[in-house]
C-alpha cells in the first residue's frame, strides 16, 4: 500500500525512488501546483477507491499529511 | 481621467487584498498625484505583478499619468525578464519591495511596492499608446499588443454594460492583472465605481475560501480549468449567499461542465456568463446572455455591445450559410493598434483600423449564436494560458542542440525532436521557463521533421 502511495508521487510528478519524502510539499515540488495537485487527489481516489472532502483536498499539503488523511477514509498505508 | 475614476466617490472602497492593503478611489486620485511628481509622462514602465492593491496602484497611477506599462508576472523567469527589458529599454520599474536589488535606484515606496528608475533614456512613443500586455506571458515572448486609450475604455465600458456592473460589485480578481481577461476585470469594476477584490492566491489554498467568504464575493470570473478545480471541491453544492454571477473565458469548456454550470446558476437564481475574447481584442468581443446559457449550451453567444462579429472564408468572403465553418472576424472599438516585436515599434500608429481576424474558427447556428470549433494561430491555451508555439521551439533550440517542432492541442503541446535521449530534460526546461505543468509537455522523437522545399516545417504532418 505505501509503494503504491509513494509511486502516484513519484509518476505525477517525476520523482525519483531515493528522492527526500520528507520535502515532497504542495508548492514546493515545481509540478505540484493547482494543476498537479487535482490530479493528485484524482489519482488517489481512484486508487484507493474513495471520495475526499473538499476540506480535505485543500489541507492535503505534503507526502506525510496525506498518509494522516487518507486514514479517514480508512486507507491504511 | 482614466476610467472617471476621479469622478466615484471618493471615501468608497475601491481595491482590497488578501495581505490587508486597501485603497479608496480617492486614494488612487491622491496616488496619482504623487506617481505624476516622480515620473515622467510618454514613457515605458515594466510593472511586475502579483495580484494585490500595490501592483494595481502601480499600474493605475501610471495610466492616469500617461505613463505606458507593460504587466509581466513578478514570477516570470528573471533571464525573459532582463531580454525583454534590453528590447524594450524601460525607464522605470514598479515591483515588490521584497524583490528590490541592493543597487536599484527607488524614487519611491508605497503600499510594499517600490518605483525603480533603470537609468535609460526615453524614446518616442505613438501619442495614442497607453498599455503593452504579452501574448504568450509565460514565455517571454518579445512580441506585445499594443492598446490605446480608446481601447481600455471601451472595454471598460462595454463589459461593465453586458455584466450590468454597479458599485455594489465585489469581484473576486484572482486571474492575474498582467493577463487581459485579469485586467478587464479591474478595469470594468473600477468604471462601474465597484470594490475589486484582490488574491494572487488559487482556489487550492484554504485561506482563497476564507478570503471570498469574509469579502463576500459577488462574481468569479476564471478561465476553464478553474471550473474543473470547483468541481472537484463540490462547489456546486457550496453555500456562497453573496454570489450573483460567474463568468468564464479563455478557452472552451468541456460541454459538461458548461451544463453544470449553466444549471447550477439557473437552480440557484445566479448568472452564469460564458465569454469569448483574446488580448488583441482588449480581452472580451463575445458573450452569451445569462438566460440563453442552457438553450445556447457551448456558444461563445453574440458580439459584445458595439462590437460587430462575422466569418469569412478562405477567400476573405462574408459566409452567411449556417452551419459552414469560417475564421471569425470581429469590428469594434476594443481592437487594439497591433504588435510590436521591439521598443521602436512602440511608435507605430493603429495597424487594425478597428477590424481583427481573430485566427479562430467558429460556425454559427440558425439564430445567429457562434460556437468555436477550431483555430488558426500557431498557439495553444494550456489551463487557459496561451502559450505560443513558435516561442516555444525557439526556447528549447537555444538551451538544446536539437531540431524541434512544437503542436498539439489545449490539453498537450507535443514537442517533436530528433533526438532519442534528454526527452526528460527537455520536458522539465520548458515547464520551467514557461512556468506551466509538466504533464501539459509530451516530448516525441521524429528522425527527421518534415519540410516543404523551401524548408518550411509541415505541421499538418505532424498532427
Amino acid at each position: 500500500m505505501m509503494d503504491n502511495y509513494w509511486k502516484i508521487f513519484q509518476e505525477l510528478f517525476g520523482l525519483d525512488e531515493d528522492f527526500d519524502k520528507g520535502k515532497v510539499v504542495r508548492g514546493e515540488i515545481s509540478d505540484w501546483d493547482s494543476v498537479g495537485h487535482i490530479a493528485l487527489v484524482t489519482k488517489l481516489e481512484e486508487t484507493f477507491d474513495i471520495m475526499m472532502e473538499p476540506e480535505d483536498i485543500l489541507q492535503f499539503k505534503s507526502f506525510y499529511q496525506g498518509i494522516d488523511i487518507l486514514k479517514k477514509y480508512h486507507v491504511d498505508l | 481621467m482614466f476610467l472617471d475614476i476621479d469622478k466615484k466617490e471618493r471615501a468608497h472602497i475601491a481595491m482590497i487584498d488578501d495581505l490587508g492593503q486597501r485603497a479608496t478611489y480617492g486614494d488612487i486620485v491622491d496616488f496619482a498625484d504623487v506617481i505624476c511628481k516622480a515620473i515622467a509622462q510618454r514613457t515605458v514602465i515594466f510593472i511586475l505583478n502579483s495580484n494585490c492593491v500595490g501592483s494595481a496602484m502601480g499600474y493605475l497611477g501610471s495610466m492616469i499619468n500617461r505613463v505606458v506599462p507593460l504587466m509581466l508576472a513578478a514570477s516570470m523567469d528573471a533571464e525573459l525578464l532582463a531580454e525583454l527589458i534590453q528590447l524594450y529599454q524601460p525607464q522605470y520599474l514598479w515591483k515588490p519591495i521584497a524583490m528590490l536589488k541592493v543597487d536599484e535606484t527607488v524614487l519611491l515606496e508605497a503600499y510594499d511596492y517600490a518605483l525603480v528608475a533603470t537609468g535609460r533614456t526615453g524614446y518616442p512613443l505613438y501619442e495614442d499608446l497607453s498599455l503593452l500586455l504579452t501574448t504568450s506571458g509565460s514565455t517571454g515572448s518579445p512580441k506585445l499588443v499594443r492598446h490605446s486609450y480608446e481601447n481600455l475604455e471601451a472595454q471598460a465600458r462595454n463589459i461593465s454594460a453586458f455584466f450590468e456592473l454597479d458599485g455594489t460589485e465585489r469581484p473576486m480578481v484572482d486571474l492575474p492583472i498582467n493577463y487581459t481577461m485579469g485586467l478587464s476585470v479591474l478595469n470594468s469594476h473600477l468604471y462601474a465605481g465597484a470594490t475589486v477584490l484582490l488574491t494572487s492566491m488559487n482556489a487550492l489554498h484554504p485561506k482563497y475560501w476564507e478570503f471570498l467568504k469574509a469579502q463576500e464575493v459577488t462574481s468569479l470570473t476564471n478561465v476553464p480549468y478553474y471550473y474543473e478545480i470547483l468541481k472537484k471541491l463540490r462547489f456546486f453544492r457550496m453555500n456562497l449567499p453573496s454570489l450573483r454571477m460567474i463568468s468564464q473565458g479563455g478557452g472552451k469548456l468541456s460541454d459538461e461542465l458548461y451544463r453544470e454550470c449553466a444549471e447550477y446558476a439557473h437552480n440557484t437564481g445566479r448568472k452564469f456568463i460564458p465569454t469569448y475574447g483574446q488580448t488583441e481584442g482588449s480581452a472580451r468581443m463575445a458573450y452569451l446572455p445569462a438566460e440563453l446559457a442552457l438553450e445556447k449550451c457551448g456558444s461563445i453567444g453574440k458580439a459584445i455591445p458595439n462590437g460587430k462579429l462575422y466569418l469569412v472564408d478562405e477567400a476573405g468572403n462574408p459566409i452567411t450559410t449556417p452551419g459552414v465553418i469560417g475564421e471569425m472576424v470581429y469590428e469594434g472599438p476594443n481592437v487594439t493598434l497591433g504588435y510590436a516585436q521591439r521598443g521602436e515599434d512602440l511608435l507605430l500608429g493603429d495597424e487594425r483600423q478597428g477590424i481583427l481576424y481573430t485566427g479562430d474558427l467558429v460556425r454559427t447556428d440558425e439564430d445567429g449564436f457562434f460556437y468555436i470549433v477550431g483555430r488558426k494561430k500557431r498557439f495553444l491555451k494550456l489551463w487557459g494560458y496561451r502559450v505560443g508555439l513558435d516561442e516555444c521551439e525557439n526556447i528549447i533550440k537555444s538551451a538544446f542542440d536539437v531540431e524541434c517542432a512544437c503542436v498539439g492541442d489545449d490539453t498537450c503541446m507535443r514537442i517533436y525532436v530528433n533526438t532519442e535521449t534528454a526527452h526528460d530534460e527537455i520536458k522539465r526546461y520548458i515547464a520551467d521557463k514557461t512556468n506551466i505543468n509538466s504533464a501539459a509537455f509530451q516530448v516525441c522523437y521524429v528522425e527527421q521533421l518534415p519540410r516543404n522545399e523551401a524548408g518550411k516545417i509541415l505541421y499538418s504532418k505532424l498532427q
